[in-house]
């Protein structure tokens, strides 16, 4: 009979623990997929609401994009955190969810610039600041909420189902939008098409702020609460008190900042060095993408899982420093499985096309090649040259203006596609050492009563700034290895050095000072 | 250990110190050759976002090391 009662007490706390974390994880889920479809969309929405042509709706894409990941981000994470602590996780990462998914929704249905004007950049940067700023609250809540649910034997373990979201977001972005893309055609797609994604949001928002209503408060925070323990003024108490600012400083440069570089490097700048450096084709290039992202997934939690039994610090700190080693070496054979100098080109498959037509008062001048190798790569070039038909108008152009635009365009061979998702994946696993364990990392480095506030900053600032920067300085970092502009680069490898040197610090600083014991949540 | 802290942390220190002029003449010296509109705004980022951050955290930690602070820490 005893027996009965304790099976039937553990069965249901293994069901509430169960809720907690896929309440936390779809939510936390659809804020990734929210945030990451402007992102994978933003070329569309360049065009749609931000024409080139006009420098203030140009000046507002760029704040948009960036924006939203530096400022706005750790700044929600000082104002959701402060609010976290002081009424509660349940209804603070409700009303961030709340709001992404308002917003994502509003953007896909905001006229473009042709309809309204100037109007419509000018809401679309304040929706897509409002996605940052409830980013920004999201996760330190999520992670929080399911820590202190969970047994202090299992929080890397359960935890790591909040990590997985970020990585399961933007594959289901990226899949989403392929399906869509794929479904509708490029031409409905680019036109309306796009908007679905955004829509479809709603629905997910909907499901998830349902199923939120029904959990009940941390009961850490509860007890706290009931006790009238909670911190008064959380931002004063985490980051005047010197005992807790050097356990913040410690967070993010001994492990925020190395894991933020990491991650950025594994899942973007991948994506990105795949398309600009290799000239992988879009749709294979997220396919390659994809395959890789939803393979590693469940590494995540096999690393969160390992941390409970090892800690948490060797973990992370194997991640930085085997990627610190490993990331030219991979990224020299991402470059050469692409590099068309090293296959052997069947030159009578080579085919050219040119065709010449007037579209109003400019000529356009559209040459096609396509060319087969020897393994099955098959490569296309696209030169379009666009000019006014009256020769006195040509003449008086810009030369820039009149530079032909070249798109290069690699389709890999299967043996070739299969050997880059093995290195994208490697790069996954290096991404699910370094954050797999941390959010049971950073909830255990600080006290209930401030732990909201202090985990998400340092983690937003790791992410959003070290980590949301890779992109940026290292394209420009390859740049300076440019000998002559429009010249190919002296070295494509070059703007790894950002990622490295970042995490190569983090590792040494993370190695020196920061402890492997596992911390108890409760312990005040 | 605690010793091997503590001299680490005068190089977080120095890193940080360090890394403000570095930065602020390398932006000077590239705007100053190319002043496009593109490179304003990398190194408005930089100098603006990025450098704040890594040299007020550098600092800040670097002096806690030098002190001791993280001694019981690991």
């Amino acid at each position: 009979m005893a027996q009965n009662v304790t099976n039937v007490a553990q069965t249901e706390e293994v069901t509430s623990t169960r809720r907690v974390i896929a309440a936390s994880s779809v939510g936390t889920l659809i804020e990734w997929y929210d945030f990451y479809i402007f992102g994978s969309l933003a070329k569309i929405i360049s065009e749609q609401f931000f024409p080139k042509d006009n420098p203030t709706a140009a000046l507002l894409a760029t704040l948009a994009t960036f924006a939203a990941g530096f400022v706005v981000r750790p700044f929600g994470a000082l104002f959701f955190g402060r609010l976290g602590d002081l009424i509660g996780r349940k209804y603070t990462f409700l009303v961030t969810l709340v709001i992404m998914g308002g917003s994502t929704f509003a953007i896909g249905l905001v006229p473009g610039f042709k309809t309204i004007g100037f109007a419509a950049p000018a809401i679309v940067f304040v929706l897509r600041l409002l996605q940052g700023l409830a980013l920004g609250g999201e996760y330190g809540g999520a992670a929080t909420y399911v820590a202190e649910h969970s047994p202090h034997d299992k929080r890397g373990f359960w935890t790591s189902w909040i990590q997985t979201t970020a990585t399961f977001g933007l594959f289901i972005s990226l899949g989403v939008i392929l399906i869509v893309r794929q479904t509708l055609g490029l031409e409905v797609f680019n036109d309306w098409g796009w908007r679905i994604p955004f829509i479809l949001s709603v629905f997910l928002v909907a499901i998830s702020v349902y199923i939120r209503m029904k959990m009940s408060e941390s009961p850490l925070f509860a007890k706290l609460k009931k006790e009238g323990k909670t911190s008064a003024n959380p931002l004063a108490e985490s980051f005047q008190k010197k005992d807790n600012l050097k356990m913040v400083l410690l967070a993010l440069l001994g492990a925020t900042a190395g894991q933020g570089v990491v991650w950025y490097t594994g899942q973007f700048y991948a994506l990105s060095f795949l398309q600009n450096a290799c000239n992988v084709e879009f749709v294979q290039s997220n396919i390659i993408i994809s395959i890789a992202l939803i393979i590693g997934t469940p590494f995540f939690i096999l690393f969160g899982s390992l941390s409970d039994k090892i800690g948490r610090k060797y973990i992370m700190m194997a991640g930085m420093i085997i990627a610190v080693v490993a990331y030219r070496p991979i990224y020299t054979m991402m470059y050469q499985e692409a590099n068309l100098k090293t296959k052997q080109e069947v030159v009578e498959k080579t085919v050219v096309k040119t065709k010449a037509e007037v579209k109003g008062a400019d000529s356009l001048l559209t040459s096609v090649t396509t060319k087969e190798f020897a393994d099955g790569t098959k490569y296309k070039e696209t030169v379009k040259k666009k000019f006014p038909v009256d020769p006195e108008k040509k003449a008086a152009m810009p030369k820039d203006k009149l530079k032909p635009e070249t798109k290069k365009e690699v389709t890999l061979s299967q043996n070739s596609f299969n050997k880059m998702v093995g290195f994208v994946l490697i790069q996954v696993i290096f991404v699910t050492m370094v954050y797999g364990p941390i959010a049971a990392f950073l909830v255990e480095l600080f006290p209930t009563r401030i732990r909201y506030t202090s985990m998400s900053l340092p983690y937003h600032i790791g992410n959003g700034v070290f980590g949301g920067l890779v992109p940026l300085i290292s394209t420009r970092l390859v740049e300076f290895t440019r000998p002559a502009p429009g010249a190919p680069p002296a070295d494509p490898l070059f703007g790894l050095w950002y990622p490295i040197i970042i995490a190569g610090v983090s590792f040494v600083i993370g190695m020196l000072y920061i402890s492997n014991k596992t911390n108890n949540v409760d312990e005040e | 250990m605690s010793v091997i802290k503590r001299i680490f942390g005068l190089l977080w220190t120095a890193m940080g110190v360090g890394i403000i002029p570095f930065i602020v003449m390398r932006a000077m010296q590239e705007i100053g050759e190319k002043p496009t509109e593109e490179n304003w705004i990398f190194w408005s980022i930089v100098i603006v976002v990025l450098m704040p951050i890594i040299a007020f955290s550098l600092i800040a930690f670097g002096v806690f090391a030098l002190k001791g602070e993280y001694n019981s820490v690991a």
